[in-house]
């Protein structure tokens, strides 16, 4: 078990490294010279490859991206170009507000989707089976923009069940603030994953409970309850196997969902900073979220073989 | 299950022999009801005709769009806003009094292209990428492989975003992004079945005929992989869809003032307190093309039998 | 004393009312404690669908009828939670294929734990999990310990079928049952493991039904032959003398086209036709179409079990000496 885990750090390490030269390649095609407009209009040649040195953005490409990745390494993610802050923190704390609103839309994704995928799987033919199957479909291709704005429609602006904008109400705080103001937000980000693993779920159990060793296990005389636990035991695997996917699929969805909902995460933080160009908040938000992305890809496939050990020998 | 052999009675007494060696007879599974397979078959064959009448559908819509309708851009101030049916708009008008239907089927062309290019560049480039790492030695398939998952360890809207954001709003732009965030799932998806085709003997044939690589691959690998990726495509358009109008929500895609459902909501987003209904008009839109290509992609896979695969 | 199992007239159909497929059509035999039934026949014979029907482990759209009595009491009409006690405890299953009987995700110890404790069979964890080393060293495993920590991926083809024999047999039920024991083995270990079978019923005394389409296992288990063939029994005799001297046409075809040595390719004789699909209709005599001695009175009228030497019933009146010995008498071996 342990060399498996320590078999996936080590195979994620270059990845890792590709990832920083992709982020940073990705900031390098933006069109035009961002230096010269930092310096300003009235600034001489002189200043102006100055203030490049000074950046770490002289010298040849491989130069700069060691610049900037040695830099990055110890936390130094550079100056905010628009609000003159260290990166860094802006990024940590709207790191810190994603990662709730990605834990609270998690969950409501579990949930929703072992419920409707074990109903879906227990009932094919009854009515609960049809509609569970027929939402699973549909929230799958769902846009989370659309699904935002038709659930702020009716949940917030006719009814005023659920407020439709930041993390805490001006003059509020704490925790059941925090339930109420995140629930449309964790919602939205979180129904496409719910239809998917609402999908998996159902197709796993269906595969399991045709397995033989179900019936072996009725032979044994042990209860359907009993039954049916182990045979959700063994779905397990299957849903490690996408939750992966899906938790990325979280990291990434927020951006529209913090938009949309003015929830202050990453996602909001890097949509700012695309409309005020603001190249160091831009590389470093990318950065953090596929670092965190990998992170989780590499706990869910140890919890995988964990659970089932055929994986481990691989 | 699988079926070994039948204990036949009829002449072929070699086979027989053969078959008997082991005193085996045959092992069947317990049959179910008869009657149940031939309906499921039907459903499926419908679906499979209706969302692909649908996508047709769309896919003309978005070509002859433009050409039936007005100008989705002239509205008059004192037109804006009227709620659905109201006269002259069957769909209302937006912010600027332009009418909401003529907008949405003027925006399909973009959207539509917003949504199926990327998907065929992908596939283009994907596709080879994967078939030439499944067919190639270990070192050029670790390389090509490793690339592919670094790119694989960003959330892909995220990858989207990001590209789209360095390369400047614009569809063209918008497009080079989505291709390259949809090429690691395609070329996984190439090189998988590519190297599930290699191990197999009329694999090994082709090679042995003297026919180079890149014949292989045409002739050989790709008919065999186009099933797999064609389920896989026709869900990636209904996805890109999406990303495609989520990029112009986030006004990285097509540019105002040109109609494009992605960048329609983001405009209506502001008129959300005052007139709800507006903006569900586009947003349901993009939701229904992109429930039809992924239904679509759905009943490809079950008429071409294509082996379920965990792809989110 | 009343017989371990009673089986009288056990029909099956699966699919319902509109078109069942009729699996069995009324199989009726006995077994006393320490008995053996091997029932042999092709696949679609019913010889699967029968230890199934006796543990009920058919879901609601199959419809059971006939009685199944074990020692005395009736199986068919008691509540299902009744009928769960039953399984496990008192009817142990051998499943076909030992790697899909056994759960991938757990090691073999714990599915044994599990299996004693919701039996009722050890009270505590560690009285449990010493009884499941004594169950896995009496199937002859070598390293129980070993064997007990493992995951069934891990095991070979052999452990794994004595692992699934340890766990039918852990609560010492009065009737085994195991469904082609053999099948997914190696040559090698398939006489070892029947071997284990004899031992274990030696050991408890069950009454064992063995099914198969080998005869090879009928040959070194003995006891009671029961040869089925569309959903009946067309033959029950002893073991070796039903081997030896086949009495209805069926078996004897079966056996006369078995390679044996010094008989070449080509000179194997072969029955002519096709043994019939599951549930498949066939008039009268179900046999009749591929028999060599059929006679017109056979595709009308199915002949019914009787009695045609001393312990040795076959389903065909003209093998049968038809001195009026119409007797639907059950045979004990």
């Amino acid at each position: 078990m342990i060399t498996f885990v320590a078999r996936r750090l080590g195979y994620a390490i270059p990845v890792l490294i590709g990832v920083t030269i992709v982020v940073f390649l990705t900031v390098k095609i933006i069109p035009g010279d961002p230096v010269a407009l930092l310096a300003g209009p009235g600034a001489t040649p002189v200043q102006i490859s100055a203030l490049r040195d000074r950046l770490g953005l002289g010298g040849s490409l491989p130069d700069q991206y060691w610049h900037w990745f040695s830099h990055a390494i110890q936390g130094q993610l550079g100056l905010s170009t628009a609000k003159q802050q260290p990166v860094a923190g802006m990024v940590w704390s709207a790191f810190g507000n994603t990662l709730i609103l990605a834990a609270y839309a998690a969950v409501i994704a579990i949930v929703l989707g072992l419920v409707l995928g074990g109903l879906g799987a227990l009932y094919p033919r009854s009515i609960i089976g049809k509609i569970t199957s027929a939402l699973s479909a549909i929230s799958i291709s769902a846009p989370q923009y659309s699904l935002a704005i038709v659930l702020i429609i009716y949940l917030a602006v006719n009814t005023g069940w659920f407020p439709v904008s930041g993390m805490y109400s001006t003059n509020g705080g704490g925790f059941v603030d925090l339930l109420e103001h995140g629930f449309l937000p964790a919602i939205t980000a979180g129904l496409v994953p719910a239809g998917v693993i609402a999908r998996i779920f159902r197709s796993a159990l269906l595969d399991v409970l045709a397995m033989d060793f179900v019936e072996a296990l009725r032979a044994r005389g042990f209860s359907r309850r009993r039954v049916l636990v182990h045979a959700i035991h063994n779905t397990v695997p299957s849903l490690l196997t996408i939750a992966g996917l899906q938790l990325g699929y979280l990291l990434g969805g927020v951006v529209f969902v913090e938009t949309i909902f003015s929830w202050p995460g990453l996602g909001l933080l890097v949509y700012q900073s695309i409309s005020a160009r603001d190249l160091p908040v831009i590389q470093a938000g990318v950065l953090v979220s596929a670092v965190a992305f990998v992170v989780i890809n590499i706990v869910v496939d140890s919890l995988h073989a964990l659970v089932d050990s055929r994986v481990r020998v691989s | 299950m699988t079926q070994i052999f039948r204990l036949r009675g009829d002449a072929a007494g070699e086979a027989l022999a053969e078959v008997t060696e082991a005193a085996n007879l045959e092992t069947v599974p317990v049959p179910r009801a008869a009657a149940d397979v031939p309906r499921r078959r039907h459903a499926r064959r419908w679906s499979l005709y209706i969302t692909g009448f649908l996508a047709i559908a769309l896919i003309l819509l978005a070509i002859i769009g433009p050409f039936i309708v007005g100008d989705p851009n002239t509205g008059t101030v004192t037109a804006r806003l009227k709620g659905v049916g109201a006269s002259g708009h069957l769909l209302g008008t937006d912010g600027q009094g332009r009418d909401m239907l003529t907008r949405l089927v003027a925006g399909a062309r973009p959207s539509m292209i917003s949504g199926v290019v990327p998907v065929l560049v992908a596939a283009v480039i994907g596709s080879t990428l994967g078939v030439f790492a499944g067919l190639s030695g270990r070192v050029v398939h670790a390389i090509i492989m490793r690339a592919l998952d670094v790119l694989y360890a960003f959330p892909a809207v995220l990858l989207a975003i990001a590209i789209a954001a360095a390369l400047g709003p614009g569809t063209k732009n918008a497009i080079i992004s989505l291709s390259v965030v949809l090429i690691p799932p395609i070329a996984r998806i190439a090189e998988t079945e590519t190297a599930r085709l290699r191990d197999m003997d009329f694999m090994e044939a082709a090679r042995a005929s003297g026919a180079n690589r890149a014949s292989i691959a045409l002739r050989q690998v790709l008919p065999n992989i186009g099933p797999a990726l064609v389920v896989y495509c026709t869900a990636a358009v209904g996805l890109c869809l999406v990303y495609a109008g989520g990029l112009s929500f986030l006004g990285l895609g097509v540019a105002p003032p040109a109609p494009e459902w992605g960048s329609m909501l983001n405009d209506l987003r502001q008129y959300i307190f005052t007139n709800p209904t507006l903006a569900l008009i586009p947003a349901t839109v993009i939701g229904l093309a992109s429930i039809i290509f992924n239904l679509l992609g759905d009943a490809l896979r079950d008429a071409l039998d294509v082996r379920k695969e965990a792809r989110a | 004393m009343s017989a371990a199992l009673s089986v009288t007239d056990l029909r099956t159909a699966f699919g319902g009312k509109r078109d069942p497929i009729r699996a069995l059509q009324g199989v009726s035999f006995e077994l006393n404690s320490g008995e053996t039934l091997v029932l042999l026949g092709e696949s679609g014979s019913g010889k699967s669908v029968t230890i199934r029907s006796i543990m009920r482990l058919y879901g609601k759209t199959t419809d059971i009828g006939g009685s199944v009595r074990l020692d005395g009491r009736e199986l068919m009409t008691l509540p299902e939670g009744e009928m769960r006690k039953i399984r496990g405890r008192s009817i142990g299953l051998v499943p076909q294929d030992p790697t899909g009987a056994l759960d991938p995700l757990r090691s073999i110890g714990s599915q044994l734990v599990e299996m004693l404790r919701a039996n009722g069979m050890a009270t505590s964890r560690s009285a449990a999990k010493a009884r499941a080393l004594e169950l896995l060293d009496a199937v002859g495993i070598p390293d129980p310990k070993r064997v007990a920590r493992s995951r069934p991926h891990q095991l070979s083809g052999g452990m794994r079928q004595r692992a699934v024999i340890a766990i039918a047999v852990s609560c010492e039920p009065a009737v085994l049952v195991a469904d082609e024991p053999t099948t997914a083995l190696d040559v090698t270990i398939q006489a070892q493991v029947l071997e284990i079978f004899l031992d274990l019923q030696r050991r408890l005394g069950m009454a064992m039904i063995l099914v198969t389409h080998d005869v090879g296992v009928a040959e070194e288990v003995g006891g009671t032959i029961g040869v089925m063939y569309a959903g009946r029994l067309v033959e029950v005799g002893p073991a070796a003398a039903v081997l030896a001297s086949p009495r209805h046409p069926y078996t004897r075809g079966l056996l006369e086209s078995l390679p044996r040595p010094g008989i070449k390719r080509g000179e194997l004789p072969v029955i002519a036709g096709r043994p019939p699909l599951t549930g498949e209709r066939i008039p009268g005599c179900p046999f009749s179409p591929r028999c060599p001695l059929a006679q017109p009175e056979c595709r009308i009228e199915r002949p019914p079990l009787i009695l045609v030497e001393e312990n040795r019933l076959a389903a065909c009146p003209i093998v049968g000496h038809a001195a009026g010995q119409d007797l639907r008498e059950k045979v004990s071996a």
